[in-house]
């Protein structure tokens, strides 16, 4: 049990770094999560307009989901070179397919007679995007966007083998030099702050899930 | 008399691939009636429906509303001026009843106020609460959220209403609620209603006019009393043994009412009018206008007295909104011939007389 100990010491006597790299991960997480919404539920929408690019494109965005995260960071250093920006184009992909793939869905899902009603009010087709399909769809593309957050929070850990920093540097830095309780201390780091992550939005979630299920 | 048309259908087809669904109907729908589209399953009603407000863009034809070709019309712009009661209700289910009902009023952006004076007025209009407004369409019950697809429809104030089975998802009992609300909403609204429903006794019922479908086409037009007596044998089927009675059934009282009936006050002498008109019968009212009974004119003493001992009583007064199918059985049932017609605050308004109810077939049809 001394290596938790290690660990502990190594936690409060480097918070600094500690802090400075949880504080990378977070924004890496962020930008990552603001470009998935900026491009998914968009693309989603679109392509649930037409059978043929929904295929493509799910198909797609599902391939590029199973390329192994490393695959993808060693492909993206000789076109991008290393950094924040490609590991940010990389989250960025891992990110979009709940999210392109619940947008699609849910706005696929919206009854026609719903819709029909609101053309029949004389809705135009921007109304009825804004005041039917994304609010009724609003749950649905926020779990994708919950799915997304986490998983990109979670995969930020191998930023560090792009040079973008985040709590994977501490890993790493504890298995280059052996330091055991450095290790530890990444590893708790980034288990921890998922958990809590998950937890918090999950939260918000429930929240949006259970203002939203009186839509039935 | 030439009646103001509303909505005109000139030779509509719809095709979808190959087959026409609406086959060159003619229609002309009068200002200010309620016409009815009647058909089995499938024949093409919703279709001619969703036409009239572009929602189905036909395939050949002409298709004029208030006069104007609706293909030169923009389509957004003539939605938001027809109030549409869509088959199976269709409320929005994420936003609230009051949201519901001022939707077109979103659309066309009219100030937040003005939306909730609107969604308080149309409330009370369909005869639900104000508190209603906050809830959520799941929170009602069928009948309920069908009176709420009323509001919504008449939220623009539109001259013209086009409402799809709107009736169709509830309970017989609160349907008949529901079309009697109709009914009366529509002698102080005057609309133009476009009124689809398979089902015959509804059709009698709410329709001035009623038109009935078969494989996309016109099969008949017509109101009840022409349908019933129309020869042609898929109109028979489709209207049914015993239609006769089921339109009476929906025909009221007043459209066969006499009311220049002699009458004379309680206490006064009755002087005799030189217009009779052939009755026979002098009807005897209270000071508040209620009928009390009535005198034959032989009984009617010199200087018009009427002796107290003559005046026969009355069977009680229906009221005009009766049924005439209800009247004949009031009067069968009475032993008499003809009944007094009262208004609701029981004040006399005139007799129904067997006759007129037996001469009404012919009479419509003339
Ligand atoms: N989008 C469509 N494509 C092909 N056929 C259709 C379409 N919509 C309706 N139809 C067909 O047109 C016919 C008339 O439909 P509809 O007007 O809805 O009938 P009704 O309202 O009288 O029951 C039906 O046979 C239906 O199957
Ligand atoms: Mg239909």
């Amino acid at each position: 049990m001394e290596v938790f100990a290690d660990a502990f010491t190594y936690l409060i006597a480097r918070r600094e770094y500690v802090l400075a790299t949880l504080t990378d991960h977070f924004m890496l997480v962020i930008w990552a999560t603001f470009f998935v919404i900026l491009i998914g539920v968009p693309l989603g929408i679109i392509i649930s307009r037409t059978n043929r690019l929904q295929e493509l494109v799910l198909g797609s965005v599902g391939i590029l989901y199973t390329i192994p995260i490393l695959a993808l960071l060693g492909f993206l250093i000789p076109i991008m070179g290393i950094g924040t920006r490609p590991a940010l184009i990389a989250l960025v992909i891992y990110g979009l397919l709940p999210v392109v793939r619940n947008t699609c869905v849910g706005i696929s899902q919206v009854p026609a007679m719903t819709k029909e009603a609101a053309l029949g009010m004389g809705a135009n087709n921007l109304q009825l995007l804004f005041k039917v399909e994304i609010p009724l769809t609003f749950p649905v593309i926020f779990a994708g966007i919950r799915t997304a957050m986490v998983m990109t929070f979670s995969l930020a850990t191998y930023a560090v083998f792009i040079g973008a920093g985040g709590m994977g540097s501490i890993i790493m830095r504890g298995m280059r030099t052996y330091n055991t309780g450095m290790l530890l201390a990444g590893i708790i780091m980034v288990v921890i702050t998922t958990v809590l992550l998950d937890r918090v939005v999950g939260f918000i979630d429930n929240r949006v899930q259970k203002k939203f299920s009186l839509a039935d | 008399m030439t009646r103001e048309i509303s909505v005109e259908l000139q030779d509509v087809v719809k095709v979808y691939d190959t087959t026409k669904v609406v086959d060159g109907v003619n229609l002309s729908i009068e200002k200010g009636e309620i016409f009815v589209l009647i058909g089995p399953s499938g024949c093409g009603k919703t279709t001619t429906l969703k036409m009239i407000n572009q929602l189905i863009p036909h395939t050949s034809g002409n298709i004029l509303v208030n006069g104007m070709n609706v293909k030169e019309l923009d389509a957004v712009e003539l939605r938001r001026s027809i109030g549409y009661v869509i088959q199976y209700i269709g409320l929005l289910p994420h936003l609230t009843i009051e949201e519901n009902i001022t939707f077109v009023l979103q659309l066309i952006r009219r100030p937040k106020k003005e939306q909730k004076k609107r969604a308080h007025e149309l409330i009370e209009t369909v005869g639900l609460p104000a508190s209603y407004l906050k809830r959520h369409p799941r929170e009602l019950s069928g009948g309920q959220q069908q009176r709420i697809g009323v509001a919504r429809a008449l939220a623009g104030d539109p001259e013209i209403l086009l409402m799809d089975e709107p009736f169709g998802a509830v309970d017989p009992l609160t349907r008949e609620q529901l079309q009697n609300e109709l009914l009366r909403l529509q002698e102080t609204i005057q609309k133009t209603i476009v009124f689809v429903t398979h089902d015959i006794q509804e059709a009698f019922k709410v329709g001035n006019r009623i038109g009935i479908m078969r494989n996309g086409k016109m099969a008949s037009v017509g109101n009840a009393m022409e349908l019933v007596k129309n020869e042609d044998e898929f109109v028979r089927s489709f209207v049914g043994q015993g239609a006769i009675f089921d339109a009476l059934d929906n025909i009221p009282v007043k459209r066969v009412m006499e009311n220049d009936i002699p009458n004379v006050r309680e206490g006064e002498p009755f002087k005799l009018k030189t217009a009779m008109n052939g009755w026979e019968n002098i009807i005897v009212l209270d000071q508040n206008g209620a009928g009390v009974g009535y005198v034959s004119l032989e009984d009617v003493g010199p200087d018009g007295v009427i002796p107290a001992g003559a005046v026969r009583p009355l069977l009680p007064g229906c009221s005009p909104d009766l049924s005439i199918k209800k009247a004949v059985e009031q009067m069968l049932y009475g032993g008499r011939t003809w009944l007094p017609v009262a208004s609701p605050e029981n004040v006399f308004e005139g007799i129904v007389t067997f006759q007129a109810c037996a001469g009404l077939l012919s009479r419509e049809a003339g």
